[in-house]
């Protein structure tokens, strides 16, 4: 028995009006993508985040304060060179290096969604001013980074710069007349495989929150 | 050579076979990814997640099911993961956006069948509008649906016939079109 909401002339012109007008695909560009795929997964691995850090995020947050304190205190005049100490410093530099490795994740994953969303939006009447404002807001943190031991991995120390560049020019828009700057902007993140690098720089599963700021 | 064979020669670093692979299927999750997305872009990137993601986690491939269903589960994963967050982003800025501007954009008149059908298909849940596009546009049948979406058979079924009774609502002022 046809259920009563069933209408097959509907259902059939549903189809068909919808095959043909709804986001209808055009030939992919296959070569340029496996080109794309070649490159990120020659470049995977830029950061390296074992499963276990994921877990020790908060542990690393709480440690925060007390790396400051260790670091401040084996610098201070008169601090004591033992064995003991030694070995401390260096699980204090370890932590270290994962408080900055989260916050670098946390970054690069915040400026994959803002880019990932440029493109999308690189036809539509994106406010620019908001555009400009957030590229700045990423450009520091960016800068940051560069600064940072995170940037000691020459991989990623070569992402950074390419993302420093591709917010500086997204910063600089002018709202007049960016239509033209705007493609040669997406031109340039295509040209130079932005976002596949900075999505194989990111592990998968849920990014930490618990050590946002840490830099 | 058949596929089994195809992926032991990806499995033992073979870059031709990994090629011919993805010349196999790129066609088909290049089109549910641009279905679903709606942008040429984002479809891109999400074809060339879903192959990155496929040939690094081939080894966990046990061949149960076919390759293209396990392909295809990566594939909606990846796309409606990447929706949602660009979904979110876009909400923030709008959020931060005043509000004359929001109500700009939402006044906006589609008077025209296509433009309609659009909007009626945008605004079904994300479940719906998934199963929608996967079966009545795309082809695929519950069964792969139901295993790329984690989801049984019966409620793919399911939510095929609810999002075809909202589109019937929403697209009532046509009916014209297909009663004749």
């Amino acid at each position: 028995m046809m259920d009563q909401h069933e209408d097959p002339k509907f259902e059939q012109w549903l189809k068909d009006a919808a095959r043909t007008t709804y986001h209808a695909p055009r030939t992919p560009p296959r070569e340029e993508m496996w080109a794309r795929i070649e490159a990120a997964r020659r470049d995977k691995h830029v950061i390296e985040l074992r499963p276990w850090l994921r877990w020790a995020v908060a542990a690393a947050a709480v440690l925060v304060l007390g790396i400051g304190i260790g670091r401040w205190s084996r610098n201070a005049p008169g601090g004591s060179k033992t064995a003991a100490g030694t070995q401390v410093s260096n699980e204090i530099d370890s932590l270290a290096n994962v408080a900055y490795q989260v916050a670098a994740t946390q970054y690069l994953s915040r400026t994959e969604a803002f880019l990932t969303s440029f493109r999308a939006d690189a036809n539509r009447s994106a406010n620019t001013a908001r555009l400009a404002r957030q590229a700045r807001d990423l450009l520091t943190t960016t800068q940051l980074m560069l600064d940072s031991p995170a940037a000691d991995n020459p991989r990623l120390r070569a992402l950074l710069e390419d993302l420093e560049l591709v917010l500086m020019q997204i910063s600089l828009l002018n709202p007049v007349q960016d239509g033209h700057d705007r493609d040669l902007i997406t031109q340039g993140m295509n040209q130079s495989n932005v976002l596949p690098k900075l999505r194989s720089a990111i592990p998968a599963g849920p990014v930490p929150v618990r050590t946002e700021g840490a830099l | 050579m058949d596929e089994s064979q195809l992926i032991a020669r990806v499995r033992a670093g073979d870059s031709a076979a990994e090629r011919a692979l993805y010349d196999a299927h790129v066609d088909r999750v290049y089109r549910l990814a641009f279905r679903l997305a709606g942008d040429d872009a984002l479809a891109q990137d999400f074809t060339q997640e879903t192959f990155i993601r496929a040939f690094d986690r081939l080894g966990s491939f046990r061949g149960d099911a076919a390759f293209s269903t396990w392909l295809h589960t990566i594939t909606t994963t990846v796309v409606l993961n990447g929706l949602r967050k660009v979904k979110r982003f876009r909400q923030r800025e709008a959020d931060i956006d005043d509000a004359h501007e929001i109500g700009v954009v939402q006044r906006h008149a589609e008077p025209d069948l296509k433009a309609r059908l659009k909007q009626a298909i945008d605004d079904l849940p994300e479940g719906y509008r998934t199963v929608f596009l996967m079966h009545d546009v795309e082809g695929y049948t519950h069964e792969e649906i139901g295993v790329a979406l984690g989801v049984e058979t019966g409620t793919s079924k399911a939510q095929l016939s609810r999002a075809r009774a909202k589109l019937r609502v929403a697209l009532a002022d046509f009916a014209g079109e297909w009663v004749r």
